[in-house]
């Protein structure tokens, strides 16, 4: 039933397809920009992420829903995110196995240790909210019939 | 302080979206609502010079909010409406009113936007981090400084709690993978 509904949605389109052929390496550049530039510009991972996250939708919104789950590798959708739970908390920590304190960004023996250990931090951010934002969209777009069925079928 | 014309006419469009996504029967209709109300939002966020909110309300409440609500709406029946207009009971009207004017007593303890009295402008920490910020940290933005920073704790659990949602919604909605 869900599936089929979410087949239903889609409207296979010249028009929007060329549209989102041209626009998404675009959105996609934008949204790495505010991750990256985010340390001197306005932005930074959680906006970038959800513009990156964004360009999935517009794939899926050109050529369909469950031809763009079929492309995505839902191992990568969760190893990002969960790379980026790790990559955050792993800086966070690692400072104070080097005998600072919680993101103590200056101990860590790199040039300008402070600056490219947020850009770190906010590129794991991103990580973290794209997989959120692409994971919640593709959820949302199955339905939940099927948890009503299997909890009626409980006793 | 008066608004500028671009405020006004900015805070009559937020109202007027807003009013539409609570008054209107359609919920298709309340939704394009809501994503214009996000937009008129985030505008106003970068004429008061908040960009990085901004940003924000654009993406995610304009628009990844938007697209959510529109799949959620299409897997679901939407109900014929009879009327354009959602009908108010009168008791409704009278706790929404209530409530604005119980919330809108607090405005005058705020202090003006901009103004140089303000806890925000006058405060040692605000201070502290426009001075220190860059010589510090190394980044110009001094709201990142801030988040991933002076703040990274508090980023560090936002962003967990982000992931522990999407987690979470696997869980509710019994799946064991996002794509």
């Amino acid at each position: 039933m869900s599936s089929g509904e979410s087949t239903g949605l889609y409207v296979e389109s010249t028009i929007i397809m060329t549209t989102v052929r041209a626009v998404a390496p675009f959105v996609l550049t934008f949204g790495l920009f505010i991750m990256f530039h985010g340390a001197d510009t306005p932005g930074g991972g959680f906006q970038g992420g959800v513009v990156a996250g964004a360009v999935v939708m517009m794939l899926a919104f050109a050529y369909g829903i469950d031809a763009t789950r079929e492309w995505v590798d839902s191992r990568l959708v969760v190893a990002v995110g969960a790379l980026g739970v790790l990559t955050f908390a792993g800086i966070g920590l690692g400072s104070i196995a080097l005998g600072g304190t919680f993101l103590e960004y200056t101990l860590y023996p790199i040039k300008k240790a402070s600056k490219y250990g947020m850009e770190v931090v906010e590129l794991a951010i991103g990580g973290i909210v794209a997989t959120v934002v692409v994971g919640l969209f593709f959820v949302v777009a199955d339905g939940f019939g099927h948890v009503i069925d299997e909890g009626g079928e409980e006793p | 302080m008066s608004p500028t014309p671009i405020e006004a006419v900015l805070l009559v469009f937020i109202l007027v979206t807003a009013l539409s996504t609570a008054l209107l029967r359609d919920v298709l209709a309340s939704v394009i609502a809501f994503a214009a109300y996000s937009l008129g939002v985030s505008i106003l966020w970068v004429v008061l010079q908040a960009p990085d909110v901004g940003l924000t309300e654009a993406a995610v409440g304009a628009g990844v909010m938007t697209i959510l609500f529109l799949l959620a709406l299409a897997n679901t029946t939407r109900p014929p409406a009879e009327s354009a207009i959602e009908s108010v009971s009168p008791k409704t009207a009278l706790a929404v009113v209530a409530f604005v004017l119980v919330m809108g007593a607090t405005i005058p303890a705020l202090p003006a936007v901009g103004s140089p009295d303000g806890a925000v402008v006058s405060g040692n920490v605000t201070d502290y981090y426009i001075q220190n910020a860059y010589s510090e940290t190394g980044v110009h933005n001094a709201v990142t400084a801030v988040l991933a920073s002076y703040r990274g704790l508090d980023t560090l659990g936002e962003a967990v709690v982000v992931f522990a949602a999407g987690v979470a919604a696997l869980a509710v909605l019994r799946r064991e993978e996002f794509a």
